[in-house]
């Protein structure tokens, strides 16, 4: 028996997805979903996600996901439901105030099931992931600390961003081997730096341009009656401001943190992650994305969807410590997560970082 | 070589690993007729068994066809022709033979188009007259309790109109409603509210369950009985037409249906959808004042009102406010539109 071993060589991530390939399943899952009244999405999901994580490899090796359609279906069934009922009883003050509470009281648990359930349903060379968050230290980083940083002005942000990295980073595990990340805050508030400053200079481009539209309105309010031009220019350039400020600098932010939280990741305690994705690659790839998909309804999606993950995966290795044949797996992962069907929350979807 | 199940003697080359491990080595798959044997290079047999135990999963594009045996070992072959030759047409080749590219993904793509526009402009609308024929009338009686708490905690003061400015508006209000189908004014929960609301100008708002809210500045600036009846007809006109729940439930099935379509879309995309559909919808408001509209111009008549009341109110607006030109930025049609069509409705009638 001849086992394939790997020495401490850098091993790159590699996405091997085609567009063409992936537009027919992307067309097909959106057919399907039509055709069947939204029924096919919960199977749409899961080859959405089985076609990334099969397409990406670490040292010959892909990823893969195993949750069923009949999984996530009813999963989605049990949150329509919710948010339903929800935005039902949140239109009446009192209810909505006890919807609040109840919500924040039953959110970590949801959460931390959500991430568990995405943990277990997904692998990597044959091992399952794994995660032990608590819901008690998740409603600390997920909704107390944020909700602390107010009374700092939000300058605190930045720790409790770290305090909800490291819980969800610290408490996954490959198989039966522990993931853990640490890191200054140096680089934490560098990454917000970077997003205030992007604002910053788009907001002065944005002023330099529409500037002396914006002063000659607050002198005389009247002139957007006169001239509807001016006042479709001011509109548009609002929201081109929102779009071109707000939204990259979110990108920004997210690509800082992502180099940090692979270059400080290990697993195992002796294998080694790296990422190098340039925020500004990163921002441009994002807008050029936009416009090409708005301009061809859409159809061009698929194109970015393999864009974006052949970039990130290219600018992500995997520094061994030592032979990636020793990982082992737990055999109650296999049926651990069967319960947990429910939690498939779109909305906190934390996935595999690539 | 057509795909049948039963085929023999077939060797299947990929790679196998063992139970939870994550290491490989290059194996083969031996099917004959009864059983599937995984053997290494060396020949070794590493597992076996009946060759209907082995679960064969979906296929994906290229990526390797994941075969699992019973014992949790796990093989993988990029073998495919190999495998549907030995196997048959097995669980996801149905799937997998709609996927691939074909001059048929044209008209995927057409009915796909097709359809999710057809589903914006009509579809919506019937889901949410359906979840509206399903919603019992205390959910919206509940709402209508807690709005109007909202707007009195908001924006709203008690108002400052004398007892018999009230009266006379009452009256309107009563006149109008007996005016109504019996069988609709049923249906509704009607009452009229008065409150100071500073900001709003002359104005009244209705909410979904019946309850009209009047501004005191609205009785103030505008005594006339036919003012009042136009504007208070229209409200009503907003409640029987069931406007603010269809809104509510037309943005609630938007956001599900963005994320059942566009679920995995990229950065900013999908903002860019919600954000992109609130504009879109003004269109719907718009459509629903000149629904609204029509109904009052209708109700106010038939009450004994003259609907030409309703002029002077928007000439009133146009002067104060200035709105000339409605453009899909508004949630109103402009007043100059609405007296337009105000015009022709009073004619028509």
């Amino acid at each position: 028996m001849t086992l394939k071993t790997l020495g401490a060589k850098e091993a790159p991530f590699e996405f091997r997805g085609k567009t063409g390939e992936w537009f027919g399943i992307w067309i097909t899952n959106i057919l399907l979903t039509i055709v069947t009244l939204g029924i096919y999405s919960a199977w749409a999901k899961v080859r959405t996600k089985k076609y990334f994580y099969q397409n990406t490899y670490v040292a010959d090796r892909n990823f893969d996901y195993h949750a069923t359609g009949m999984q996530i279906l009813i999963g989605r069934l049990i949150f329509v439901a919710g948010v339903v009922v929800y935005s039902l009883l949140a239109a009446i003050p009192i209810v909505n105030l006890v919807l609040i509470i109840g919500l924040l009281a039953v959110l970590p648990i949801l959460l931390v099931r959500s991430i568990r359930f995405n943990a277990v349903m997904s692998s990597w060379s044959n091992i399952r992931f794994g995660f032990d968050g608590t819901a008690g230290k998740a409603f600390l980083v997920f909704f107390l600390y944020p909700f602390l940083t107010a009374f700092t002005l939000y300058l605190a942000i930045p720790f409790a961003d770290r305090a909800r990295r490291r819980f969800v980073t610290n408490n996954h595990r490959l198989g039966k081997s522990a993931f853990a990340f640490d890191s200054g805050i140096g680089p934490f508030y560098l990454a917000l730096g970077a997003a205030i400053a992007w604002v910053l200079v788009i907001s002065v481009i944005f002023f330099a341009i529409l500037g002396s539209t914006m002063t000659a309105l607050m002198v005389n309010p009247y002139i957007l009656e006169d001239d509807p031009l001016a006042a479709t220019t001011l509109l548009v350039g609002f929201y081109a401001y929102i779009f071109v400020a707000f939204m990259p600098a979110g990108i920004v932010y997210q690509s800082f943190i992502r180099n940090t939280l692979f270059n400080n990741s290990s697993l195992d305690g002796k294998h080694k992650f790296h990422s190098d994705v340039q925020p500004l690659t990163l921002v441009w790839i994002a807008i050029s994305n936009v416009v090409v998909v708005v301009f061809t309804l859409g159809l061009m999606l698929p194109w970015a969807h393999i864009r974006i993950s052949r970039y990130n995966a290219a600018h992500t290795r995997l520094i061994p410590g030592g032979s990636l044949d020793e990982f082992v797996g737990e055999m109650e992962a296999q049926s651990g997560a069967l319960g947990d069907a429910y939690t498939d929350i779109e909305a906190v979807d934390i996935g595999l970082p690539i | 070589m057509p795909a049948s199940f039963g085929h023999t003697n077939a060797v299947i080359k990929g790679r196998a690993f063992p139970p939870l491990q994550s290491r490989f080595v290059q194996a083969k798959l031996r099917v004959d007729a009864e059983t599937a044997k995984l053997v290494d290079e060396a020949g070794a047999v590493l597992t076996s068994c009946p060759r209907v135990d082995v679960i064969i999963e979906q296929r994906i594009g290229r990526a390797p066809r994941r075969v699992t045996l019973p014992d949790g070992t796990l093989f993988e072959s990029e073998d495919h022709d190999e495998i549907e030759d030995v196997f048959g047409v097995t669980a996801g080749s149905f799937i997998h033979r709609m996927e691939r590219l074909h001059p048929r993904m044209i008209g995927f793509v057409v009915v796909a188009v097709f359809s999710v526009w057809m589903i914006w402009r009509y579809g919506l609308d019937i889901m949410a007259g359906v979840a509206l024929a399903l919603t019992p009338p205390q959910v919206i009686d509940a709402v209508d309790a807690g709005t109007l708490q909202t707007v009195d905690l908001i924006f709203a003061e008690p108002t400052a109109s004398t007892s018999s400015e009230q009266k006379a508006a009452q009256a309107i209000f009563e006149t109008l409603l007996a005016t109504l189908d019996p069988d609709v004014r049923a249906d509704h929960d009607f009452n009229l509210e008065f409150r100071a609301m500073p900001g709003m100008g002359p104005n009244a708002l209705a909410l979904p369950g019946g309850t009209v809210i009047m501004t005191d500045e609205l009785m103030r600036l505008f005594p006339s009985p036919d003012v009042q009846a136009g504007v208070l007809a229209h409200e009503i006109g907003h409640v029987v037409e069931q406007h603010g729940m269809r809104q509510l439930y037309r943005s609630i099935g938007i956001a599900v249906f963005v994320a059942l379509l566009a679920g995995d879309t990229v950065p900013i995309v999908e903002e860019m959808l919600l954000e992109g559909n609130v504009l879109l919808s003004l269109s719907f408001s718009r459509k629903a004042e000149n629904e609204a509209d029509s109904f009052g111009v209708e109700l106010a008549a038939q009450a004994g009102y003259d609907p030409a009341g309703l002029i002077p109110f928007f000439e009133w607006i146009e002067h104060e406010i200035g709105d000339t030109a409605s453009s899909w930025l508004s949630t109103h049609p402009s007043s100059t539109e609405r007296m337009q069509r105000l015009e022709e409705l009073i004619t028509s009638q």
